[in-house]
């Protein structure tokens, strides 16, 4: 019984992510690489939408690793490789893996949270619903200099601007890092009885 | 012209996924899921910032570094933001921010 509901899931899942490719290949005429920017689009805000409103709190933290990996496909379709592998290592390796641990340790089975939601979540569904239908009017309504096709940076290039014009940042965003470990550990770590 | 190479259709889905995380953020009980709400909104704005590095020309590779940088602070983010989670855990036995009550009373 439980298996069915799997594999009915997944099916779901499936034609979810494959509804809008077939979409925007046949009736919008769509090239190869449209199908793809509009599947990994759908795996992600459906992924995204999961993370928020889904009940099962490690549930949501799987589907976060979802939604990074179908973000990590269009740093790909931009021209991006170098962010797209910073993305899985990064957000996937290393920050889910530190989220599911957080939620491991302070979950408790005795009291499941029924009520997953603020008061305040139909006006927040508002404000968020606002706030995209804003980002895009302003998104469509600028003109940004943009050229119609991608112009993706070489390695080299980026390795360059790192180590020559942002290297400061560089530098900075180290001792950031070096500080936050300390902070986390001297955080979490359990007070000795003195 | 495809969707695929059109940078409104990154910047229209940034800001769906940053509405996504706005919405978590202030609608969740959980304060970890208040945490990946703020991821959520976080990669939201990378997702801009590459899609601006992909399309503008004067902004060929900044777009990338910015990006890496944003990632780095986050990690820092998660890090100091969930080790606070977990304090206040040790302390008050709920992950409920609306539990966290003390400085109301």
């Amino acid at each position: 019984m439980r298996a069915w509901l799997y594999l009915i899931a997944a099916a779901v899942a499936g034609a979810i992510v494959t509804t809008p490719a077939i979409f925007v290949l046949l009736l919008m005429g769509g090239s190869f690489e449209d199908a793809t920017v509009a599947s990994l689009a759908t795996l992600m805000l459906a992924a995204g939408l999961a993370v928020v409103t889904m009940r099962d709190i490690i549930r949501c933290g799987l589907a976060m690793i979802v939604c990074f990996l179908a973000l990590a496909g269009l740093y790909v379709a931009l021209g991006a490789p170098m962010v797209a592998a910073a993305q899985v290592i990064v957000y996937i390796g290393a920050i889910s893996v530190l989220i599911l641990f957080a939620i491991m340790l302070t979950q408790d089975k005795a009291a499941p949270s029924r009520l997953v939601f603020q008061t305040q979540a139909a006006p927040a569904a508002v404000a968020a619903i606002v706030l995209a239908v804003l980002v895009a009017v302003a998104a469509a309504g600028t003109d940004w200099g943009a050229v119609g096709e991608l112009v993706g940076a070489a390695t080299t290039d980026i390795a360059l601007h790192l180590f020559d014009q942002y290297v400061l940042a560089f530098e900075a965003v180290s001792v950031l890092l070096l500080a936050a470990v300390i902070g986390g550990v001297f955080l979490a770590k359990r007070e000795r009885d003195a | 012209m495809g969707i695929a190479d059109q940078l409104n259709t990154y910047l229209t889905l940034a800001g769906m996924l940053f509405a996504i995380g706005t919405f978590g953020f202030l609608a969740r009980r959980n304060a970890i899921s208040m945490l990946m709400s703020i991821e959520l909104m976080l990669n939201a704005v990378n997702l801009a910032v590459v899609a601006f590095g992909a399309f503008v020309p004067d902004l060929k590779d900044d777009g990338a570094v910015i990006a890496l940088m944003v990632m780095a602070v986050a990690a820092a983010e998660a890090v100091v933001g969930l080790a606070i989670v977990i304090a206040i855990f040790r302390n008050r036995k709920t992950p409920l921010v609306d539990e966290y009550d003390a400085m109301r009373r």
